[in-house]
This record gives structure tokens, C-alpha cells and sequence, in this order.
């Protein structure tokens, strides 16, 4: 049979497809239900046609894949090893608020140094995917949307190598008050980790999850490529429930990361999330957003603060299916030396989806002039009784500002300090919990006065 | 002498503004600065607080014994410089709590005083925010974000306040406000007079003046002082404009 495919692949893409094909063919080899190694199968035979996106793939234009391609990560969870972590030295990544704590390290669960999840609050039930894939009831979970993840480059990787994660679950009318914190740790050069998550909240329930993606590299350990991070999470918000996301990426600035979020909302249901990027020398965070029911709303925000080489991705493609729905956005870059920010933003509207009211906002700040932002915000609409806006906004900080903090004795390094700062948090502001709101704002404190971005007091003295 | 100004020369886009200004100034001293726009009132101001648009091209400035130009912006204020500005600028997002109290502390440091935590900050900004009649919420807001006019020269003035600065420069601080503005801003610098505390007051009207008194006034012309006086001078310009003098002077 001929095959319709006119795509070209490199011998080096090639290469890297058959690796990671490789690797999905000994998973399968593993104990894995069925339809598991149904789903991981159909990927690879998707993986072998498509491989990776080009930069001759618009959605892929800014952002190259060359040397993703060229490195050919091992899978981590192939042959998990001994990292001999102990929660003394994860402790500086852990939050200072009360929270049920998954620790992940290099893809796998580490279940000594996670929370008992035999004790877990009434209404919130924890399973594990790698549970799942061999022998949970519970598999289909992870099946349902095959085909919507493998609409992403990263998502049908994610399904090839379908093995890790965790799935969460709260039972209709239970508001969990306690966060579920969930830390990502790569320890080992080379290797990526694939995570599949799934989280379903029921009907009139209520969930704050807050992930954290960090690198503690062993010193011992010194040649070769940064981790890559690869996450699906497919998010079930059932009528009337309430989820709330903070996803903060501080991988090593030499990292990989790719997360694609597919999220289903039902009427009367909220999300209000939040991604906060820093780390990773390519990184891209997309979130997939489904309005299937009537007033719904939800908010997504982001703050991305990059420099050197660094390039920052982030995007959301928000649905309106139906009326009254109300979406806001405000995502802000801050780039520094010769880092490249990219926003892509799209909200649809369907015919159907009259009294709509959506908002988009992308600004950004440029530290230096030869950093680049590229913007892309749109809206697509077939409803005539809508209320939408987009823009977007790149600029340097204005020198009026810097010198009227300067005429009042503050220093040229803190003035640039303190209006970066400013800036970026009007958007970690919208996560509505003090305590995580706190935390983030502190996670890029400490990152601005690093003096990575930009001189600072300390850094001249 | 607290500031002495010799043959200052300044210009901007490679366009002389400041042609050869001379002005002393002892402590506790008041001067006005008048003249027609254009004379370059704004560039002296703005010259003196360390603009760096502005280029100085000749002469000298010594502040309280020290070489004012060889500061940064940052370091004249934490000297004891201070200029109220023409349009005091929007910060969002950075609150004038965070702001003053950075500013405070870094005017202390430089006096080897112990920085202000919050509680003793609040405390100490109590009676100036009174003096100025701000809204009880200013240390909230966002510096001058959503503040009208008046209120942002007056929160210029409340900094000032805070800052107890050995030389207030008000650059046109009086454009723009109504009586009561004006008023306030007013009893708000006649506050702060004191033996040890100069100011130079740029301003094109009368108005001010009569409620501030100064020593001496100066009229400032093609970038230089071309006459100077007692309070008197201002009602001579008032009663026969800038034309007189300038001819006078030619």
C-alpha cells in the first residue's frame, strides 16, 4: 500500500525516532495490559511517520528542536537506578505550606521520601499510572483521550513511552483544602522523563495541585546533556467543581521540558491556573482547554523570566463551546541577554458560545536588546453576541521610572530590580491562595536578585 | 556655602541650554527661579539631580563641600539632594510603602543609621501622610498609579518629607494644581523650612511665592541668571513681565 506521507525526515531524526521506538518496544515487553500496549504501539507507528516537528512547522517555528533530536535522551524509567536522595536534600524544594507530597525522581515515584498515600484526606484517592498500565481497572482513565494527546508532537512520545505518573482523583462534593504538591527532581544528564498524569475532580469537588519541576544534579556526574522533562496531564473538571494549578518549572538551566495540558471543563466549573517558567534552555508549556458546558470560567496566567540562550514557550488554546463562558489570561516574559520568549494564544468561539467573554494579554519586558519576543495572540469567533480582547505589549523598562527611584536614593540595580519585579507580579498575584502566591513570589525574588538577569546591588558591590 | 553653582553649562541633544549659571546658596536659604519658558529652568532642576540626558560641557558644582557632578543620580540623593518633579512618574505595581521605605533606608544607610523595618516605617510616615492630607491608603497604592495631578505633586512632597533632605529642589511643582492643591503643597515645604534646609522653587507664578516667602529671586534667561532680587522682584515681574528686564539686560 502506498503510504500518504510526504514528510521528510533526517537520518538524525530517524535515528532518534527508532531510540525512542526502541525504548517503547521494551516497555511493551514488560508486564503492561493490553490496551496499554494497544496505545503505545499506535504511537510509535505515529512517531516512525511524523517524527519531530522542523521549523518548517508553524507551531514549531520558533522553537528548535535540533538538538532535542540530536541528543537522544534514555528513558528514564527504563531502568530506574538508585539515585540515594534523601528528604534532607530535596528539603530546599519543598513548599513552606502544609501539602500532600508526591516526589518524583527521574521520572519514577519515590514512595520513602512521598507522603503515606494510604492516609490521604476523605474524598481524594491517589493511583499511580505505572499501577494502572499493569493491572488497575482503572487503565481506561489514562486510554481516553489517545487520540486528543497524540494531536501533539510530545504527546504521542508520551504515549510511546506511557509507564509513569500519577492519577488523582476527589470524590463529588470534597474540597480538598490541603494542596497536592507534586516534585519533579532530575538527578541524572541525558535521560527523560516521561510523566502521564491524569486528575479528575467531581462534580462540585475542589482541588489546588502544585507541581514543581527542579534539577539536583550528583556532582559526580558531569559529562554529557541536561534531562528533559516530558508531561502529559489530561484534567477532568466535572460541574460545578474547582480546580486550582500552580505549575513552577525550575529545572537547570541547560534542561529540556515540554508539557501539554488537556483540560475538560464542565458548566459552572473553574480552573484558575498558573505556570511560572525559569528554567530550561527550551522550554514549552501548552495548555489545551475545552469549555463543554455553560458558565464556565477560568483563568490562565503565566510568568516566564529567561536569559542567555534560554528559549521560553507558552501557550494556551482555550475552547468556547458554550454560553456564558468567561476566560482571562495574562501571561508576562521577562527576557534578558539574548533569550527568546514565544507566546501563541488562541480562544475560539463557537457558534454557540453567545455571551462568551474572553481576555488575553501578553506583556513583556526586554532587559537587553538583543533579546526577542514573539507574540501571537488570536481569537477565532462564530457567535455574534461576544465580548473578546487580545493584545499584546513588548517594551524596555522605561528610563523615566529607573531615574525617578534614582533621584530618591535607590540604586540603578534595585530600581531595574524592583520594577522587573513589579511587573511580573501582577500575573503571580492572580494565584488566589497567599501561601502558594507567597511562595512563587519567592522563588523569583531570589532568581532576580541572583544577579542572573541583571546587575544587582549585591552582584556590583 | 551649601551649593555653590560656577559657569554651569548643559546641553541636551547637542543643543546648549545652560549658558554660564552662577548661583550660591546658603543653608536655610529659599530662591525662586523664574523666566520665560524655554530659559531652562527644568534643565538646571534636572542637571542638579543627575539627569543623564544632560550633558555638562562646563563649569563646577559643589554640594555641602562635595563634587556634585561626580554622582550618580542615586548618591546626591542619599547626600541630601532631593527634586520634586514637574510630572512625577507612574510606577505600577511597586507600592510607595516598598518604595519610600527602600528610599528611606538607603538615606539611613548612607548616615549610618539602622534601616526602618515596616511597623517603625509606618510609624515615622504617620503625621507626613497628615501634613499632606494623602488618602489613608496611599502606602498601598502603587506609586502615583490612578493619583490626579495634585495628588501626585503632593505625594512628591510627602517623599520629601520622609527624605528630611538638605536641598529641596520643587521643579514647577505648582503647575497644575487648584487652591487647595496648592495650599497644601505649600504648608507642606513651610513644614520642612528650617536653618539647615535650602530650597530652590522653579516656578512661573506668583502664586506660590506669596505663600512661601523666598529670600531671593532669580530671573533665569537664555541659560543664564540675568537679574536677581528680594521677594520685591516678583511683583515687578508680575506688574511689567519678563520683556523688561530682558531688554535691560542686553
Amino acid at each position: 500500500m502506498l503510504k500518504k506521507n510526504t514528510r521528510k525526515i533526517s537520518p538524525m531524526a530517524k535515528a532518534a525516532v527508532s531510540h525512542y521506538i526502541e525504548a517503547s518496544e521494551q516497555l511493551n515487553k514488560e508486564s503492561a495490559q493490553e490496551e496499554v500496549v494497544a496505545c503505545r504501539t499506535r504511537a510509535q507507528a505515529l512517531l516512525l511517520t511524523q517524527a519531530f516537528p522542523t521549523l518548517r512547522d508553524e507551531a514549531w517555528q520558533y522553537t528548535k528542536l535540533v538538538q532535542f533530536v540530536q541528543n537522544r535522551f534514555e528513558v528514564a524509567h527504563l531502568t530506574p537506578q538508585q539515585h540515594g536522595l534523601t528528604i534532607r536534600e530535596v528539603q530546599s524544594f519543598l513548599p513552606p505550606y502544609q501539602a500532600i507530597k508526591l516526589i518524583f525522581v527521574d521520572g519514577v515515584l519515590d514512595k520513602a521520601l512521598s507522603d503515606d498515600c494510604t492516609a490521604l484526606p476523605k474524598g481524594l484517592s491517589i493511583e499511580f499510572t505505572r499501577e494502572a498500565v499493569q493491572s488497575s481497572s482503572e487503565v481506561e482513565v489514562w486510554l481516553e483521550q489517545e487520540d486528543l494527546v497524540n494531536s501533539e508532537p510530545f504527546g504521542v512520545l508520551n504515549n510511546a513511552l506511557l509507564a509513569e505518573g500519577f492519577g488523582l482523583k476527589v470524590a463529588e462534593n470534597m474540597a480538598i483544602e490541603t494542596p497536592v504538591f507534586v516534585l519533579n527532581i532530575q538527578t541524572k544528564l541525558n535521560q527523560i522523563s516521561v510523566l502521564s498524569n491524569r486528575v479528575m475532580v467531581g462534580k462540585n469537588a475542589e482541588l489546588t495541585l502544585v507541581e514543581h519541576f527542579v534539577t539536583l544534579l550528583n556532582e559526580a556526574e558531569q559529562e554529557g546533556v541536561e534531562a528533559c522533562t516530558n508531561v502529559v496531564t489530561v484534567m477532568d473538571i466535572a460541574e460545578s467543581a474547582r480546580v486550582r494549578q500552580v505549575v513552577l518549572q525550575q529545572q537547570s538551566d541547560l534542561g529540556y521540558y515540554f508539557h501539554n495540558q488537556f483540560i475538560f471543563q464542565s458548566e459552572q466549573s473553574d480552573f484558575n491556573s498558573f505556570y511560572g517558567g525559569l528554567g530550561s534552555q527550551l522550554s514549552r508549556h501548552q495548555n489545551h482547554l475545552f469549555m463543554n458546558g455553560e458558565r464556565i470560567e477560568n483563568s490562565q496566567n503565566s510568568a516566564c523570566l529567561a536569559h542567555q540562550k534560554q528559549l521560553v514557550d507558552s501557550r494556551t488554546n482555550t475552547q468556547h463551546t458554550q454560553e456564558w463562558g468567561a476566560s482571562r489570561q495574562l501571561h508576562k516574559f521577562v527576557l534578558a541577554d539574548s533569550a527568546v520568549g514565544v507566546f501563541d494564544g488562541m480562544i475560539g468561539v463557537a457558534r454557540a458560545a453567545q455571551k462568551t467573554d474572553g481576555q488575553m494579554d501578553n506583556k513583556n519586558l526586554l532587559l537587553s536588546n538583543t533579546a526577542k519576543m514573539n507574540s501571537k495572540p488570536q481569537l477565532e469567533i462564530y457567535a455574534d453576541d461576544v465580548k473578546c480582547s487580545h493584545g499584546c505589549a513588548t517594551g524596555q523598562i522605561n528610563q523615566d521610572q529607573i531615574f525617578y527611584l534614582q533621584a530618591r536614593g535607590i540604586s540603578k540595580p534595585k530600581a531595574t530590580e524592583m520594577i522587573t519585579k513589579a511587573f511580573l507580579m501582577e500575573s503571580v498575584e492572580t494565584i488566589d491562595r497567599k501561601d502558594i502566591q507567597q511562595w512563587v513570589a519567592q522563588e523569583f525574588s531570589e532568581a532576580l536578585l541572583s544577579g542572573a538577569y541583571f546587575k544587582t546591588d549585591t552582584a556590583t558591590e | 556655602m551649601l551649593l555653590t553653582i560656577e559657569n554651569l553649562q548643559a546641553e541636551i541633544d547637542e543643543k546648549q541650554i545652560l549658558k554660564g549659571l552662577n548661583l550660591d546658596i546658603k543653608p536655610g536659604e529659599i530662591h525662586a527661579i523664574m523666566g520665560p519658558n524655554g530659559a531652562g529652568k527644568s534643565t538646571l532642576a534636572s542637571v542638579l539631580a543627575g539627569k543623564d540626558a544632560y550633558e555638562v560641557t562646563a563649569g563646577s558644582v559643589m554640594f555641602d563641600g562635595q563634587d556634585l557632578l561626580e554622582l550618580g543620580p542615586e548618591e546626591r540623593a542619599r547626600k541630601g539632594l532631593f527634586l520634586a518633579f514637574q510630572y512625577p512618574v507612574e510606577i505600577p505595581g511597586v507600592s510607595n510603602k516598598l518604595f519610600m521605605q527602600t528610599a528611606v533606608n538607603a538615606v539611613r544607610e548612607e548616615q549610618g543609621l539602622l534601616a526602618l523595618d515596616m511597623f517603625d516605617f509606618d510609624e515615622y510616615a504617620k503625621d507626613k501622610i497628615e501634613l499632606l492630607e494623602m488618602r489613608p491608603d496611599l502606602l498601598e497604592r502603587s506609586v502615583n498609579v490612578g493619583f490626579s495631578g495634585g495628588e501626585k505633586k503632593r505625594n512628591d512632597i510627602f517623599q520629601m518629607a520622609l527624605l528630611q533632605p538638605k536641598l529641596c529642589i520643587l521643579d514647577e511643582t505648582d503647575s497644575g494644581l487648584d487652591i487647595d492643591a496648592l495650599r497644601l503643597v505649600a504648608n507642606g515645604i513651610n513644614a520642612l523650612r528650617s536653618e539647615s534646609r535650602s530650597f530652590i522653587v522653579v516656578t512661573h507664578y506668583q502664586r506660590l511665592l506669596d505663600y512661601i516667602k523666598p529670600d531671593f529671586v532669580h530671573v533665569l534667561y537664555d541659560g543664564k541668571i540675568i537679574k536677581s532680587g528680594g521677594f520685591e522682584l516678583v511683583h515687578e515681574l508680575e506688574e511689567h513681565g519678563y520683556d523688561e528686564i530682558i531688554q535691560q539686560s542686553k
